[in-house]
């Protein structure tokens, strides 16, 4: 940036926000504290779709507002995701492709919850508090795959 | 802080030094934080997308392609989340309940001795009470603009073109029009 009297305007400007709308501490909290989430260990399933993003307007308009579907990706399988809001709790509903057991880790703000993905690859978790939450998949013993972490989404 | 510098608190981090990781957090936390104000979030929804950002990066640190433009990739990051958020409280009337403008907060009480150094506290809370009142009165661009420059420490303008999803060229040049109109503002 070139300097001044922007320069000095643009310093007097941050000084008021520092003054007048700092940065909360608990989200330098939050924000130190998501490096021991990490897990590298899995394989990461990132994002592919998020109906709240990747829908045109009308079409959000149209769906119901209180269903979100989000998707996520490896090279070997997919997991899709049904949110849906039951006041300010969030029950999420998933389905892994191609459909297999495993045992499903919901990470969220809370802890994490633990429940089962069916032969179908179908799996259930709720009501979770509205948040940060990412998914890990372990795969039933035997299974060929790592486990899988998925992006961290917030519901 | 030099990009390569912070090229190398990324790789740092990836390989898993907590040091590095709160490095990061300290430079590019106030951009987080600027980015969820510049889209009027509520403190509530602000903390849901600073943390889920955060937790993304957590989770990409060690395959982000240009280490050195971290800011730009959690920019981006954050922008999105705000969207994200705007748009599942979309059936939530927008309020402009961030203050942009907030007149409840005085309470000085100043002890003697103490008299002087308070009264030009008191001349600086003015001041920037003034500024932050004019920067409400600007159009949302500029506003939103602003916002993000005032992001301590300062952003770099690839790290506030991707929190506006605006060409890094055109950052100049609107910075220093909505910069005007304030001057205008302010008299």
């Amino acid at each position: 940036m070139d300097c001044g009297p922007d320069d000095e305007l643009a310093e007097e400007l941050r000084q008021s926000a520092a003054q007048l709308d700092p940065v909360p501490p608990e989200l330098l909290q939050t924000a130190a504290d998501a490096f021991s989430w990490r897990d590298i260990d899995s394989e990461l399933a990132e994002m592919v779709f998020d109906s709240l993003l990747d829908s045109d307007e009308a079409t959000l308009v149209r769906s119901s507002m209180d269903r979100r579907l989000v998707s996520f990706k490896t090279p070997e399988l997919s997991i899709d995701v049904e949110v849906t809001s039951t006041g300010s709790g969030r029950d999420v509903m998933g389905q892994i492709v191609p459909p297999q057991r495993a045992t499903v880790q919901v990470r969220h703000r809370e802890g994490m919850a633990t429940t089962d993905a069916d032969e179908l690859g179908r799996f259930r978790c709720g009501p979770l508090r509205a948040g940060p939450m990412s998914l890990r998949l372990i795969p039933a013993a035997g299974g060929p795959q790592p486990a899988v972490v998925t992006d961290w989404v917030s519901i | 802080m030099e990009d390569a510098d912070i090229g190398w608190l990324v790789t740092a981090a990836a390989d898993g030094d907590k040091a590095a990781w709160q490095a990061l957090v300290r430079r590019f936390a106030g951009l987080i934080w600027s980015i969820t104000r510049a889209y009027r979030l509520s403190a509530a929804d602000a903390a849901d997308v600073s943390q889920t950002t955060w937790l993304r990066l957590a989770e990409h640190i060690g395959k982000i392609n240009n280490p050195d433009r971290v800011g730009a990739w959690l920019a981006t990051a954050a922008r999105r989340e705000c969207l994200q958020n705007i748009r599942a409280n979309a059936r939530i009337v927008p309020t402009d309940d961030i203050t942009w403008f907030d007149d409840t907060a005085t309470g000085d009480d100043p002890t003697e001795g103490a008299v002087l150094h308070a009264e030009r506290e008191r001349e600086d809370a003015q001041r920037a009470k003034a500024l932050w009142a004019a920067v409400a009165r600007l159009p949302l661009r500029c506003r939103e603009l602003i916002r993000i420059l005032m992001a301590s420490p300062p952003p770099s303008y690839a790290e506030v073109a991707a929190a506006l999803d605006l060409p890094v060229g055109s950052i100049g040049p609107t910075r220093a029009r909505c910069l005007q109109r304030l001057r205008g503002e302010l008299g």
